[in-house]
């Protein structure tokens, strides 16, 4: 780096001819955030097709729990004896598929990926703060992965306590095969994630907050920025606490103490009774960054999807500062909402109202979200390449799941819905399937960027389509399932006669997953093939007007050949009336502008007559809004 | 066009592997399932698995095709804006479309088609409906204008898109309205919730449901209506419960393997759990708490409905209530259930005095006691 940092100061030099790395330092142990980025990526995308694979097998399981699939055999061996999936095996799966999607995909393959290449590239920095910790920040979350990977093949078999990990049932190896081996290598692998999102995180804030190029001020920052910025901080201050949770777990399991088990017999727990703990304390500690960790990994995607609507749909976002305003809320409020997911373990109704007024308010912000959305694709000029599909598919799940947050929020309906399918909808929506499309579309949208090609577009489009309608039939009939009380992890339904009527809805979902699950190979294909075949791409594809558009395809270490660019206005000025093209760079000085700290001249205000400029059928609809809502005739 | 066609036998060539490798699969399928019934059903299922993927590959293939004639051509053949556009407004109207029939199919398969069986279950439905009810219009409303901006806006080279960055007072009214609707929701839920918490009348059935890998058990307080103490160093030693007979309160609790509950009388659960947590949850009733080990968790509710009237109202001689684990406890969390019975006043004095206590002397004070109360708070209103 230090190469790097001393020809800062504007002199035209060939980044190559200086220093020649070598294969390990260029593509292995790398401390360019590009190729740290592009690490995590496929990373977590080998990670999220294993996890995919895990939710496949287990479809199988639940739409024919009487069927033997001998396949099972040959690829699980002794979990799939005589082609019949073991009970254990299953909640080894789920709880599996839960950890790597949700920790390795959606947290370090999201945020991972796109705020390695996007916080220096569109703050205008050469590099991350400390391109070491960047780079050990890699190495943890691989070693993490390795570890988690590695767990899947031990005695006993991997964690199988759900994603959650309640003890006393990861605390005790009597309990479940899964808590022996299984769940240490879990936790060792989850102590490891944690330090290398702490060293990412530290390390996101401070390139923000210290390395933005002149001109770049907070409020001239991207979206994407203030996201990342965010979630890293939620980061930081909530994954230290479940590390000090795994820690006592980890003590509980090999040192026979008691934080989190109380009145457990001694031959149950290793010949040590365990007396005076409380099995709630690590539910509080977990969901103390639990909660938060839905917001670490729904924010980039929010963040990302906001830079693609707006430059796809060639319109300024509307509400720049509302946007902000809602991700600050929504990070503060994810603090304090945790106890949403425990309405039920016996808190005290008080506590649960509190928590449940918390959990109710987030919804304004997020609701504020949507509608700028909509207001920003309104009168747009949409270019619906893959990542703006994939943008607006993210707006109607994060609207579908988000609703029946407000089911789940609300403690009283939570006591029948806790732990039902309807809970498994929710999250899969909101979380799950809005996440990943908020990933895919940074995909689609940064792979010129990243890979110097662009994706093919025919098949960016049959994987979106495959894939929405694929993600609603497996997501949306759930929320009937929970709603006629059928709990989520149970390996078969044929001991109830009441949820027999679900059998085909069942099959039905499976098909639906083995779509979806064939749409993503579509994308690994066009994934891996456009590497190496895509077409070459141009500086600046999707004219957007951010500034990692402004660097070399060819990637630099140290990103701009020449001088940082300075930044004259905001991020979002597209189709700004009296210009030609439709959109104005960020390193564009508007005439007469000097100094890049200086505002630009403002837009004029479109004329009195002009602003509502309503189609017909859209000027009806808000008249009569309107008069509804006793608003002059 | 040579790579084209490379490319193209390449593409072919795996779309043909994937398809016979899966029939070879469906086959083995159903050799394996020769015995058992469904055989011809799944092996169906496979061929269109089979198919479908083959279809993907050849939709894929002409797109591809078709998009290099296009560069070729230096005119594009398919125009995805357009496609997507219309696509976009399929996907609306289809989407709706079954998500209404989702509601009329699915609706009758959920709880609250069913009656209510506890007297909070209809307050709760209620809330539920109401919180569908405004939900259900938000979601409309913003699906079908995403949708159709998408449909509507999409790109037209002859046009412009309006620069329109910001307008306060509409942010304002869309920040009130969704405060000033969850203002009602969160008001009301909390009485709900309040409801549904605070503790009935003293004279409220006491019993223990016991969870334990992988089953319930319940403990009567008997005449008493008191619950004997427990010891859980005494668990599989003096009973599966630990509860030692000879201490106060104890001699004349039941242990069963049933929920037997009497009608319109307040039930008060306490729960316990032996070795992880579970959940206890009788989805009927609405009524679910978590079964913690070492922290004692309650729940009070009032049924309202005989099995045998739900029976009778559902024409199904088969229905019954259940009580069913909802946290993940281990293999056989699954099956771990317990069936729930709420008998008739006389049904269930009937059904009680048969249960033998912990002690002889236990039973006997149970069987001279009337465990009919006339003052239960519906008969004395």
């Amino acid at each position: 780096m230090s190469a790097v940092a001393m020809h800062t100061d504007g002199h035209h030099h060939d980044d190559h001819g200086h220093h020649k790395e070598t294969f390990i330092s260029k593509y292995i142990f790398s401390m360019d955030h590009k190729m740290i980025s592009k690490q995590f990526l496929i990373t977590g995308i080998i990670m999220g097709t294993i996890g995919m694979l895990m939710s496949l097998v287990f479809r199988l399981q639940l739409a024919y729990p009487d069927t033997k699939f001998p396949i099972f055999e040959t690829i699980l061996g002794e979990w799939g004896k005589g082609g019949k999936l073991d009970p254990n095996f299953y909640l080894a799966l789920i709880t599996i598929h839960g950890t790597i999607m949700v920790f390795f995909v959606l947290t370090a393959g999201l945020s991972g990926t796109f705020s390695n290449l996007l916080i220096p590239l569109q703050v205008g920095a050469r590099d991350m703060a400390s391109p070491f910790m960047n780079m050990l920040s890699y190495w943890f979350f691989f070693t993490s992965s390795v570890i988690m990977i590695c767990s899947l093949f031990v005695q006993g078999g991997p964690a199988s306590a759900g994603w959650t990990i309640y003890p006393p049932l990861s605390a005790l190896p009597k309990a479940i095969p899964g808590s022996g081996t299984g769940m240490t290598l879990w936790l060792v692998s989850m102590i490891m994630f944690i330090v290398s999102s702490l060293l990412g995180g530290i390390n996101y804030v401070a390139t923000v907050v210290n390395m933005r190029t002149k001109g770049m001020k907070m409020t001239r920052m991207p979206l994407t920025i203030w996201a990342f910025t965010f979630t890293a901080i939620l980061g930081i201050l909530s994954f230290p606490v479940l590390f000090g949770g795994s820690l006592l777990l980890v003590f509980d399991r090999s040192f026979g103490t008691s934080f989190y088990l109380n009145e457990i017999p001694a031959d149950l727990a290793g010949g040590i009774e365990r007396v005076g703990g409380s099995p709630i304390l690590f539910q509080h500690l977990f969901w103390f960054l639990g909660h938060p960790e839905v917001y670490i990994i729904l924010l980039p995607a929010l963040g990302i999807t906001s830079e693609v609507i707006a430059t796809n749909a060639r319109k300024p976002i509307f509400g720049y500062r509302a946007m902000i305003g809602s991700i600050i809320a929504i990070a503060i409020l994810s603090f304090i909402v945790w106890g949403h997911h425990m309405f039920i373990t016996g808190m005290n109704p008080f506590l649960g109202s509190v928590f449940m007024l918390g959990t109710l308010i987030i919804a304004v912000p997020s609701a504020v979200k949507t509608f700028n959305y909509l207001g920003t694709l309104w009168q747009g000029n949409l270019r619906l390449n893959p990542q703006m599909m994939f943008a607006i598919g993210l707006v109607s799940f994060f609207i579908s799941g988000g609703l029946t947050g407000i089911f789940l929020g609300n403690a009283a309906l939570d006591i029948n819905l806790h732990d039902s399918y309807f809970v498994v909808a929710h999250f899969h929506l909101v979380m799950g399937s809005a996440a990943i499309f908020g990933m895919l579309c940074g995909i689609y949208h940064w792979y010129p960027k990243m890979f110097g090609r662009t994706m093919n577009e025919s098949l960016g489009h049959i994987h979106f389509w495959m894939t929405i309608v694929s993600a609603y039939c497996v997501f949306f009939p759930m929320h009937f399932m929970g709603l006629a009380g059928v709990p989520r992890r149970y390996y078969a339904f044929t001991a109830y006669d009441q949820f027999n009527v679900f059998v085909d809805m069942n099959k039905f979902i499976t098909y639906a997953a083995f779509i979806g699950g064939i749409a993503q190979f579509i994308f690994l294909f066009n994934f891996f093939y456009s590497m190496f075949k895509g077409k070459k791409a141009v500086q600046n594809p999707w004219e957007s007007n951010t500034l990692e558009w402004t660097t070399p395809v060819k990637h630099l270490h140290g990103n701009w050949p020449g001088e940082i660019p300075h930044v004259y206005r905001w991020p979002y000025d597209y189709s700004v009336p009296g210009h030609e093209s439709d959109f104005i760079p960020q390193t564009t000085p508007d005439e007469g502008q000097l100094d890049p700290l200086s505002e630009p001249k403002a837009v004029p205000a479109p004329e009195r007559k002009k602003v509502p400029t309503l189609e017909k059928e859209e000027a009806v609809l808000f008249s009569v809004v309107k008069r509804w809502l006793g608003f002059a005739q | 066009m040579k790579h084209l066609k490379i490319k193209a036998s390449f593409v072919l060539m795996i779309a043909m592997l994937l398809f016979s490798s899966l029939s070879v699969f469906a086959q083995d399928m159903n050799e394996e399932a020769a015995e058992a019934a469904q055989s011809t059903a799944s092996n169906i299922n496979w061929l269109i698995a089979g198919i479908a993927i083959l279809l993907v590959f050849i939709i894929g293939m002409v797109f591809d095709i078709l998009s290099k004639v296009g560069d070729v051509q230096k005119k594009p053949i398919i125009n995805w804006g357009r496609i997507n556009a219309n696509l976009a407004l399929v996907f609306l109207v289809v989407g709706l479309a079954a998500t209404v029939w989702e509601f009329m199919v699915h609706g009758k398969l959920t709880l609250f088609a069913l009656p209510a069986a506890s007297a909070h279950a209809q307050e709760y439905d209620n809330m539920f409906m109401i919180t569908l009810a405004l939900t259900g219009v938000v979601f409309v409303i913003t699906q079908i204008l995403l949708f159709w901006y998408t449909y509507k806006y999409k790109e037209n080279l002859k046009r412009k898109a309006l620069h329109y960055p910001d307008n306060h007072k509409l942010e304002l009214i869309w920040t009130i309205i969704p405060t000033f609707v969850l203002t009602i929701l969160v008001v009301r839920g909390l009485i709900v919730w309040n409801h549904m918490t605070s503790s009935k009348s003293e004279n409220a059935m006491n019993i223990e449901v016991f969870g334990y890998q992988f089953a319930w058990n319940a403990r009567y307080s008997g005449a008493d209506n008191k619950l004997g103490r427990y010891d859980f160093r005494q668990m599989g030693v003096v009973n599966a419960l630990g509860v030692d007979s000879t201490k106060e309160f104890a001699g004349d609790d039941i242990i069963t393997s049933e929920l037997h509950i009497p009608v319109n009388r307040d039930i008060y659960l306490h729960f316990r759990a032996k070795d992880v947590i579970h959940s206890a949850y009788l989805p009927h009733f609405r009524v679910q708490m978590n079964v913690v080990p070492g922290l004692p968790t309650k729940f009070s509710f009032t049924p309202t409905l005989t099995t045998n009237e739900m029976r009778v109202k559902l024409d199904n001689p088969n229905f019954d209530y259940i009580l069913l684990c909802n946290k993940i406890c281990g293999s056989a969390h699954y099956r771990m259930k317990m069936k729930v019975i709420v008998d008739s006043e006389e049904e269930f004095e009937k059904w009680i005095k048969q249960q033998p206590a912990l002690t002889a002397k236990g039973t006997e004070t149970n069987n001279a006691f009337s465990f009919k109360i006339k003052n239960s708070p519906l008969a004395s209103n």
